[in-house]
């Protein structure tokens, strides 16, 4: 197991979002989040890249706890997270962007392997290199995020909903890429509110409701479950 | 036409070490949504230093910056440290009462070791001047000018070559993304207000030598570099430049050809028309940075 979260608790000043949160990521796996709004599914993201500290519980990468740890720390051992709302540095080029996801490595030589891997990768970053990132359209920018958080080859890549203000046509391209990121070798943690897509692509299905986990299993398992449709109407998951 | 000329000339000269003022606090602003308000006091504060250590200690103006920038920029970090990193919520607002709060702490504390006498940074740069043409100029408007664009030129250097650079300008636009590319972004807040108090320094020597200073002429000073930040843009760097040369030319040129009197409500009523028109200001944005 790659990631492993033993009943994180963990929320805002309004009081906890996640309470006792059990939640394992394969290696290799694609593993999608799925839930109503409010479930607490950016959350889990959050307390992952450290960008939130859990209150209780651990969190466990390669069997390490890194619950608490900074996001820079959290980068450093191999997490990558691209957030919900676009996060490109508007005024700065694709290319600095995309540099900027080495931001810490000292290694020139090595920052140019790496651009020119995801440079290969990803065609929109040589081809819109030195326009603005806030030129691009929404989809073209979710590619370029997902060119950074590369740039340093993380082990486990955190996608908080990647389809969101896309159009279908987009949102296919976008789901193309993060096959071909998975095929690659990394492990993905998809949050995602579009049930059917995300799942479509995971391997792996995690339903989480009122901050806490209430189906595990393979995605195939999730979207035939007879209860998630209901779920999803406001009711709650009888049984769980 | 030869005054109004002689107007424009020391408008820009003086504009520059307006915007040295400014430029800490539009970048303090930049990136972390921080009002400082006690940036006026700060400046006061660095004309003191420069006063003590040229009166005291018969130091060079320009030589004492050696000592005072590092000095305020030690300053910078532990205010903070001590009063800004502790603000987790509606740090916009909660910053101007803190920073008011520390201007006025720097006011008493100058008060009592330095009383309420007017006081003029003075030296041979204050008091001597060269002709050009019709004009005369005295050196340390000149000098000033020439530390301004040097430090200037120095913080865009900063800014925009070096990687301690682009970790400030990916904080300024987007705090979280620059977080989760590993970028720590409290150190480079705290060092942000530190080259900010540190300018304030240089713009303090600049500020004393060619104005007489009470510690309490933070007062006026923070509202003319608000109006500035305002004028430009709040964070932006370029638009500061523009607005301090703009503030101090037109109140200049209204001196001559008007009154001293009528100077500053020509200059807002400036910045009025231009918030009317642009209410982002000058080169400022209408997004606001991204959290």
């Amino acid at each position: 197991m790659l990631l492993e979260l033993r009943n994180v608790v963990a929320g805002y000043d309004g009081g906890d979002v996640l309470k006792g949160v059990n939640l394992p990521v394969l290696e290799g796996s694609i593993t999608c989040i799925v839930g109503p709004n409010g479930a607490g599914k950016s959350t889990v993201l959050r307390a992952v890249s450290g960008l939130l500290r859990p209150r209780v519980g651990e969190i466990l990468f390669e069997g390490r706890n890194i619950a608490g740890m900074s996001p820079r720390h959290v980068l450093e051992l191999g997490i990558a997270q691209v957030p919900q709302n676009h996060s490109l540095f508007n005024d700065m080029t694709v290319r600095e962007n995309v540099r900027l996801g080495a931001f810490l490595l000292n290694d020139h030589a090595q920052v140019n392997r790496a651009l020119a891997y995801v440079e290969d990768l990803f065609p929109i970053v040589r081809e819109r290199a030195h326009d603005k990132a806030g030129s691009l359209s929404g989809g073209q920018q979710r590619l370029v995020e997902f060119a950074r958080c590369l740039m340093l080859n993380p082990k486990l890549i955190l996608l908080d909903e990647p389809s969101m203000g896309l159009d279908p046509r987009t949102l296919k391209a976008v789901f193309d890429t993060i096959s071909v990121m998975h095929a690659s070798g990394r492990t993905i943690l998809l949050v995602e509110q579009n049930v059917k897509t995300g799942l479509g692509a995971a391997s792996h299905g995690v339903v989480m409701e009122s901050g806490r986990v209430r189906l595990i299993g393979t995605s195939g398992e999730i979207l035939h479950h007879p209860e998630i449709g209901r779920l999803y109407l406001g009711g709650a998951l009888a049984g769980a | 036409m030869s005054l109004i000329l002689d107007a424009v000339i020391t408008g820009i000269l003086t504009g520059g070490v307006y915007a040295l003022m400014a430029s800490g606090l539009t970048l303090v602003f930049g990136v972390m949504d921080i009002i400082n308000i006690a940036q006026g006091a700060l400046v006061i504060l660095g004309a003191y230093l420069s006063f003590v250590l040229q009166q005291q200690f018969h130091l060079d103006l320009f030589l004492g910056l050696v000592i005072t920038l590092p000095a305020m920029f030690i300053l910078g970090v532990i205010i903070y440290v001590l009063f800004i990193r502790p603000l987790k919520h509606d740090r916009t607002m909660l910053s101007i009462l803190v920073t008011f709060a520390i201007a006025l702490i720097i006011e008493g504390v100058l008060t009592i070791v330095f009383h309420t006498n007017t006081r003029q940074i003075q030296s041979p740069y204050v008091t001597q001047s060269f002709q050009i043409g019709d004009f005369y100029l005295s050196y340390i408007y000149v000098f000033g000018f020439l530390l301004s664009a040097v430090l200037l030129g120095a913080l865009y250097l900063l800014l925009y070559r070096t990687k301690f650079g682009q970790g400030l300008r990916a904080s300024m636009q987007n705090r979280t993304a620059a977080e989760l590319i590993g970028i720590n972004v409290d150190r480079v807040s705290a060092y942000t207000f530190g080259i900010g108090v540190a300018l304030a320094a240089a713009g303090g020597m600049a500020f004393g030598a060619t104005t007489a200073f009470v510690p309490g002429s933070h007062y006026d000073l923070i509202s003319r570099l608000l109006a500035i930040i305002v004028f430009a843009g709040m964070g932006s760097l370029g638009g500061a430049l523009i607005a301090a040369e703009a503030m101090l030319i037109v109140e200049n040129v209204t001196a001559v050809v008007w009154s001293p009197v009528w100077s500053s409500t020509v200059f807002f009523v400036l910045l009025v028309a231009i918030l009317i028109l642009r209410p982002q200001g000058l080169l400022g944005k209408l997004e606001g940075r991204k959290q």
